[in-house]
């Protein structure tokens, strides 16, 4: 295009220098001389260069060129004032990068779709509860109930149920534990994904003693040395031979992270009709023709249904229908957005303080507006290139932006929460550089325009006389203290979202948990497969095992339970009370429960209120004991000593046997730290026979810190059973520290932007205060000249400052008070209205104002009063 | 006959189309550069037209653009080189077009100014 242009250009003179030629000619043919006759054929031409501008105006390409014009006048100014610049560029780039940093996240989790075929056709099938006891809309389904919605259901396309599974994989190398899911053969059809080497289930693979397994590409690669003859190979898992049928793609994940291996979920046929046992997770996918809506009154129907089929278990028990891109960042989402918000309203003050800048720089260049006009500019051209200048300044910011919003992604990997959803997909793509450059270009505009107009106001002759110290004394509201006002109110905003998070993040670290966390580590072992497969061999296992390990130098205690607290894991049963009127179907109470070997109280320094613990004579299968909790006590014993009443699992006329309450033991938080504790009732290892029940984790209470424990640990569980994998080896204040992490996490960042909040209003307040001084030497000079002492000066200045400040307070505290309760998802403990945070608030912004003023105000009394008033 | 003739101190501020009638008509007489052009209105009108080349060259680029001339350069008649302009076959519609509208125009306004013929 410049070729053409350029040519176009010659062109042009030639055309011109060849009329003058022409012109001159003539002249010189009636009689005048050569330079008589060029003279006159030039005036009679008239203003070449005029011509030339008005010709090229045809051509249609002028704005283009302007533009660039524009442009290079704009990066040349910048770069003969680099401080300006420099604080520009650097207080941008912090804005803009934080909010591309932000919607990257934002892009990969909430925006981008599902990286599975049809994503919005799927959905996550869970049973909704509703009883007087336990109410839960994802309450994992039975298959029991899977098994009948598949059969009954016409909306899905397919269904599919995904049960945990997790493995002892022995044979070669370390027995190592690994995760995995027992899955319906359908669920790789509906998501479509095909194994990469060998094939996936056949349907009629998916029921018991078929033993067939397939790999996720990372298992093959990492244990298996990616050799391509895994496929029909078998491995050990649990003792057990399974054949590798197949190697998932590079990736593939489903559902959880961490799995690795899968095999089919073979329900057994009374497994089929059980409507009582939960622990599935069901995929389904819709027909194309059919909508959410109408596959949710379908199923509610079904469930209704199989309410008044099988009444004992299905009584307030109705189905959830879960879009699947919902069920996995749902959770994620409100943080997402508050922090977007949040660094949304920093830009905003980055860009109030970038357009103070300007205002401050505008007066500066009001000559060179001046004579700019004088030169035949319009108002309008003028402001075209203010704004290019704005805009090209924002894309510097942005550009910068960009390089640490990289940075700041990529160090998401060490700093961010372990169970971020969908981690792998996040990073500064084309879409995300696509916003930095929209965001740019907006705030370019957004900090420019009030500058420009205010630059491109005055008129010609009080710009070209040197009357630069104007003082624009009386009107208060002018745009720069509206701007630092507005700055002020966002600050305010930020900040108490970063309090209130702050507070509800130390009530949570600090809320108790009924257990102490100091010197106790932890550990997975499961003794599964063939040889565990009889109680009596577990509980032997067990005994042995914890008889050596106590044994052990430094160690006080240790015990072993199913479902470690804080790890989001956990059960729940029905009971009915004996001697109580029996409770109608669906009203059955409901509490957590656990299974632990006798001496977990002690270890987790449980307190004991009344009775006592297990012991390991209580293996008769009779006389069956169990320990409740407090809340447990309290509420269904409220009046009575619940020591040696009897319960049963379900109804009272249920087959299932007598349960003597032996003790009652304190309330501890078991699925997370904010949940509230609940009646729960723990079982004995030595009676529980139910093989799924499995005791898995190991806590170990030591004297101190010991490094050598694990190892010494490893070394006694191996000499029992060397083909036993130990994981998850970790300290219980490391468990602790993980569940609380994603509100770490999201204080982090929000507490980041706060910071952020905090400077760009000090230095946003700092500027205009020392402008105002600047601008208002003279009446400063004359307060002065009249006997003003300089500390009424500073005090005068001080105030005015502070004034503009408290009303960004005030502003800004109202908008926090309505905006607050946006964020009352993300708190614990503490109400969106708290008031110690905005007083908090409001109390460290007021000392920042304060600091911000002093030193301008120390520099208003420096001001020479014969100096200030000389200075006409 | 006068000695002096009226000769208008400014150059008169055509009217954009009047001026695009009057290049296109000009051309009709076969093609011609700039020069050329400002040259024959003058001498055409009676030196009362003299084309100020700030609206000249303008109009003459636009008309381009509209393609109704089209240029090619050449070599004057004092072997110069010049670019010449030529009327296009869409520019011959257009000025028919100028002039029924230009003899309306006239019409009009003689009708007004001499109101009882």
């Amino acid at each position: 295009m410049w070729f053409w242009r350029r040519r176009k250009e010659g062109e042009l003179e030639e055309e011109v220098r060849s009329h003058l030629e022409m012109a001159a000619k003539e002249r010189v043919a009636r009689g005048d001389t050569t330079e008589q006759a060029e003279g006159a054929a030039r005036r009679e031409f008239g203003n070449v260069e005029l011509v030339k501008e008005v010709t090229r105006d045809v051509w249609g390409w002028r704005w283009l060129e302007d533009l660039y014009e524009d442009a290079r006048f704009g990066l040349r100014m910048l770069w003969k004032n680099p401080g300006f610049t420099a604080v520009a560029v650097l207080t941008l780039a912090l804005g803009i990068g934080a909010n591309s940093a932000i919607f990257s996240l934002v892009n990969a989790i909430l925006l981008k779709p599902l990286p599975y075929a049809h994503s919005e056709r799927l959905v996550m099938a869970w049973e909704k509860v509703r009883l007087p006891s336990y109410q839960n809309d994802r309450n994992d389904p039975a298959p029991g109930n899977f098994v009948d919605w598949q059969k009954q259901n016409t909306v899905f396309q397919d269904m599919a149920a995904i049960r945990y599974r997790s493995f002892n994989l022995t044979g070669e190398g370390e027995p190592v534990r690994v995760e995995g899911e027992g899955v319906s053969a359908s669920v790789f059809p509906m998501l479509q994904v095909n194994a990469v080497l060998g094939r996936v289930f056949t349907l009629d693979e998916d029921r018991p003693g078929v033993w067939v397994v397939l790999m996720s590409h990372a298992l093959w690669v990492s244990r298996f040395g990616a050799r391509p003859e895994i496929v029909g190979k078998t491995i050990l898992l649990d003792g057990e031979s399974y054949e590798v049928i197949g190697v998932l793609p590079e990736g593939f994940h489903f559902p959880d992270p961490d799995d690795q291996l899968w095999v089919p979920a073979a329900f057994t046929p009374s497994e089929r009709v059980n409507h009582g046992s939960h622990y599935l997770r069901v995929v389904a996918e819709l027909k194309p023709e059919i909508n959410l809506p109408q596959a949710r009154a379908q199923m509610d129907g079904i469930a209704r249904h199989l309410t008044e089929q099988y009444p004992d278990t299905n009584t307030g028990v109705g189905v959830t229908l879960v879009p699947l891109s919902e069920q996995i960042v749902g959770n994620v989402r409100p943080a997402l957005l508050t922090l977007m918000g949040a660094f949304g309203l920093t830009l905003l003050m980055v860009c109030a303080n970038v357009g103070n800048l300007l205002l401050a720089r505008g007066s500066v260049r009001r000559r060179e507006m001046g004579i700019r006009v004088a030169l035949g500019a319009n108002r309008a051209r003028i402001l075209r290139q203010l704004l290019t200048e704005s805009v090209l300044l924002a894309l510097l910011g942005g550009a910068v932006g960009v390089v640490l919003a990289y940075w700041g992604v990529k160090s998401l990997a060490w700093v961010g929460p372990p169970d971020l959803p969908r981690i792998n997909e996040i990073g500064v793509n084309g879409r995300v550089l696509l916003f930095t450059l929209g965001i740019s270009v907006l705030a370019g505009i957004g900090f420019g325009i009030a500058p420009a107009l205010e630059a491109t106001r005055h008129d010609v002759e009080k710009s070209l006389k040197s009357g630069l110290r104007e003082s624009p004394v009386g009107s208060r509201i002018n745009l720069r203290n509206v701007l630092i006002v507005a700055e002020m109110a966002m600050g305010v905003v930020v900040l108490v979202g970063a309090g209130l998070l702050l507070r509800s993040f130390v009530r949570l670290a600090q809320a108790p948990l009924g257990f102490q966390t100091q010197n106790l580590q932890t550990f997975r072992v499961i003794p599964r497969g063939e040889k565990y497969s009889q109680l009596e061999r577990r509980i032997t296992f067990y005994k042995e095992a914890i008889e050596k390990i106590e044994a052990l130098p430094g160690v006080k205690s240790a015990s072993a339970v199913t479902f470690l607290p804080l790890t989001q894991a956990g059960g729940s049963k029905g009971f009915s009370i004996e001697g109580r009127a029996p409770f109608s179907p669906g009203q059955i109470p409901m509490a957590d429960y656990d299974v632990m070997t006798p001496g977990y109280f002690q270890t987790m320094r449980i307190p004991l209120i009344e009775g006592r613990d297990f012991s390991w004579d209580d293996h008769s299968l009779t006389r069956r004991v169990i320990v409740i909790n407090e809340s447990m006590a309290r509420t269904f014993w409220p009046h009575e000593d619940p020591l040696n009443k009897r319960i049963k699992e379900g109804q009272l006329d249920d087959p299932a046997p007598w349960l003597t309450v032996v003790g009652v033991a304190g309330d501890i938080r078991q699925f997370n730290v904010s949940t509230e504790p609940r009646p729960a009732m723990y079982f004995p290892v030595t009676q529980f026979k139910d093989a799924r029940g499995v005791l898995r984790d190991w806590v170990v209470r030591s004297s101190g810190d010991s490094p050598a424990l694990a190892a010494a640990v490893r070394s006694v569980i191996w000499s029992l059973d060397k083909d036993l994998p130990i994981s998850r080896v970790r300290s219980m204040e490391q468990v602790r520290s993980t569940s609380i992490a994603p509100q770490a996490f999201n204080l982090l960042l929000l507490g980041l932007s706060g910071c952020l909040a905090l400077i760009l209003a000090a230095v946003g307040l700092y500027g205009v205060t020392s402008y105002a001084v600047a601008q208002r030497s003279r009446e400063i000079g004359i307060r002065m000249a009249l006997g003003a002492q300089p500390s009424d000066v500073r005090r005068h200045i001080l105030k005015e400052g502070t004034r503009l400040a408290m009303t960004g307070l005030g502003v800004g505290a109202v908008a926090a008070l309505a905006l607050s309760r946006l964020i009352a998802s993300l708190l614990y403990g503490i109400t969106s209205t708290d008031p110690i945070t905005f007083a908090a608030v409001a109390f460290v912004l007021t000392i920042v104002a304060v600091a911000a003023c002093w030193i301008p105000a120390r520099r208003a009394t420096r001001v020479d009063p014969i100096e200030a008033l000389r200075y006409e | 006959m006068p000695e002096k003739r009226e000769r208008y101190q400014n150059r008169i501020e055509l009217l954009q189309g009047t001026l695009d009638l009057l290049i296109l008509q000009t051309l009709q007489w076969g093609p011609q550069h700039g020069y050329g052009i400002s040259v024959t209105i003058r001498s055409r009108s009676g030196e009362i037209l003299q084309v100020d080349t700030g609206s000249l060259y303008p109009a003459l680029h636009r008309l381009e653009k509209q393609k109704w001339i089209k240029a090619d350069w050449k070599v004057s008649e004092n072997n110069q080189r010049a670019k010449f302009y030529q009327l296009t076959a869409t520019g011959k519609k257009q000025l028919s077009k100028e002039r029924s509208k230009w003899a309306q125009l006239s019409d009009a306004i003689a009708g007004v100014l001499n109101p009882e013929q």
